[in-house]
């Protein structure tokens, strides 16, 4: 275990040179969306504080996250924080296993109590007392909450954690919760994403590492910096929904031209990510930029919301699929056939009650 | 036909004034509002930076949005302070057996053709009061509220954000909210028409020139026609 080193230790030893040390200083900083003036507090830390523990849980999940963590096309700095973090338990990705491994866990407990940043990636089933996913001879909501007890934070990696992704959707039939169902007592960030951007990632950590304190979080607990605009915002395609030149079809000349993918289904104006600004492996694209529409991974129950190629979502209905539309024309439609009804029964009562006076009279 | 007994100044100019200033807002913001979730017309020839072909009708969207809050917020005012008989919120009294008891059921029971009679009032009815309160005051007060919301999107820590930012976690997430807005948007044409048939109809069997009250403000008792 080298968990008393510091980060500037580790870069030293697989020779990074100080310079590109605090190129990667300034580039986080810029990433955090911190000022200039912010850079030496991370270079201070980095060189000082020793490597923040990290224990990193899988649960229901596809690794989705952590391909996206270790295998960026910058391995230079990502992978390096990747070795930087003292991630001193990853059952996925250490060598040990078994009893030893778990072991391994609850050392890390015990010696940095309440020091030790939780990472979980992936969720917990919760129904039938979590059975539906089991790690290492406990089931992992068990093993969730027991390793949650004596953390610092937490980091929910992914959209499994932060709102439950395709685990939950509907009919959601292992029970699973997302993090923050489970654990109440603990600040928890929530790293949206399917998987997540790896900047993001590590720009959560570095963030933590530097400060003690976790980022910034918005109203459902993702960090600012990250998630405070929609993809939409920032989309370099936004002239074309502005100017109202949207793809029709995906076989259509204005799919090559690069027109807006609103109409396709685009959920870039209601899902909140970087996608647009920081892009994916390395900068070299996004799915907007490779012409597909935004699925809106990093939103709350983006599987429930409707069909990915269209712009309303469809909701079951009078037993059948329907969308907001169809609805709202069945109502009107129905108010019509009610206000018809009622006038002709009206006109039916006028001449009847007509005829009773004429017959009086 | 019967004599016009009497004339009763109803609606006053602002209640008038609000009714019409509403009544515009709510189709643009319908239309305007269909057309930002489906796009209809053909793209443009050219470049993207000559046009603002969508961006129109969503900042057509918004400037009739905002007509439509001050309206609104007008209207509320002239409930609350305005001193008027009938377009205070006094006729609509849930809590109070005034309103749900007798008064209520026996209007019920003229439009359900359970009465031969007909019950008339010269402001709003019970049920009427109520389909106010449902479609246009909680309505109303949805629908600025989720709109102030995805408003605020773009400008994170801004006015409306800050103010309405929390209306998009209580409906889980942005898209859901923007779906519940549009679903709410068909509330229009369904008052629209409830609203309409139910004027013309009073206008008919109670022959009080409802129809035309909302533009001279005068409501009319007439004579029963004579036997």
């Amino acid at each position: 275990m080298q968990s008393n080193q510091t980060f500037a230790d580790v870069f030293r030893a697989r020779g990074v040179s100080r310079r590109d040390f605090l190129k990667f200083c300034s580039l986080t900083s810029v990433y955090l969306g911190l000022s200039p003036s912010m850079v030496p507090n991370i270079v201070q830390a980095m060189e000082n504080k020793p490597r923040t523990p990290v224990i990193w849980l899988h649960g229901l999940e596809c690794t989705c996250c952590s391909e996206s963590f270790i295998r960026s096309s910058h391995p230079s700095i990502e992978d390096l924080l990747f070795n930087m973090i003292s991630l001193d338990y990853d059952d996925l990705l250490s060598a040990a296993a078994g009893h030893q491994l778990e072991d391994q866990r609850r050392k890390i407990m015990k010696e940095y109590k309440g020091k030790y940043i939780l990472a979980v990636e992936g969720n917990a089933s919760t129904k039938d007392d979590g059975v539906y996913c089991m790690v290492g001879g406990d089931s992992f909501l068990n093993t969730l909450k027991e390793t949650a007890a004596d953390a610092a934070a937490i980091i929910a990696w992914g959209s499994c954690a932060s709102f439950g992704c395709v685990q939950n959707a509907d009919p959601n039939p292992t029970g699973a919760a997302p993090v923050s169902d489970i654990i109440k007592n603990k600040p928890i960030v929530k790293v949206p994403g399917c998987p997540p951007i790896s900047e993001v990632m590590t720009g959560v950590i570095t963030h933590f590492h530097t400060f003690g304190t976790l980022p910034d979080l918005d109203r459902l607990g993702r960090p600012k910096a990250f998630y405070n605009t929609r993809i939409h915002d920032k989309c370099y395609r936004r002239a074309f929904f502005d100017a109202g030149m949207f793809v029709p079809s995906f076989d259509d000349e204005a799919t090559r031209k690069g027109w807006c993918l609103y109409k396709m289904g685009c959920k870039g104006p209601t899902t909140y990510n970087s996608c647009s600004k920081i892009q994916w492996n390395g900068g070299t694209s996004f799915p907007i930029g490779s012409g597909h529409p935004c699925i809106g991974c990093s939103e709350p129950h983006f599987w429930d919301r409707g069909p990915f190629y269209q712009r309303l979502a469809e909701v079951p209905f009078l037993g059948s699929d329907s969308n907001a539309d169809k609805i709202g024309v069945i109502a009107v439609g129905a108010a019509a056939a009610g206000a018809a009804a009622h006038a002709a029964v009206t006109a039916v009562k006028k001449a009847k009650a007509d005829k009773d006076n004429t017959d009086k009279a | 036909m019967g004599r016009i007994i009497e004339e009763i100044y109803v609606w006053r100019l602002p209640v008038r004034l609000y009714h019409w200033i509403n009544a515009l807002c709510m189709v643009t913001l319908f239309v305007t509002g269909m057309y930002i979730a489906a796009p209809l017309l053909s793209p443009p020839l050219g470049e993207a930076v000559w046009y603002k072909g969508m961006a129109w009708w969503r900042y057509m969207h918004f400037v009739f949005a905002f007509i439509f809050i001050a309206n609104f917020l007008f209207r509320l005012y002239w409930a609350l302070f305005g001193g008027d008989k009938y377009a205070r919120f006094g006729g609509f009294r849930p809590w109070s057996p005034s309103w749900w008891g007798t008064p209520f059921k026996e209007q019920v029971a003229a439009y359900l053709f359970l009465r031969s009679d007909e019950p008339n009032y010269v402001g709003h009815n019970p049920v009427a009061a109520l389909a106010h309160f449902l479609f246009i005051f909680c309505g109303s007060t949805f629908m600025i509220f989720s709109g102030l919301a995805m408003y605020g999107e773009n400008n994170p820590a801004g006015f409306s954000e800050t103010l309405f930012g929390w209306m998009i976690p209580l409906f889980g997430g942005s898209y859901t909210l923007h779906f519940i807005h549009h679903l709410g948007a068909w509330m229009l044409p369904i008052y629209v028409i409830m609203h309409l048939y139910a004027v013309v109809r009073h206008d008919v069997v109670d022959r009080t020139s409802v129809t035309s009250s909302i533009i001279t403000g005068y409501k009319h008792k007439v004579e029963e026609e004579p036997v």
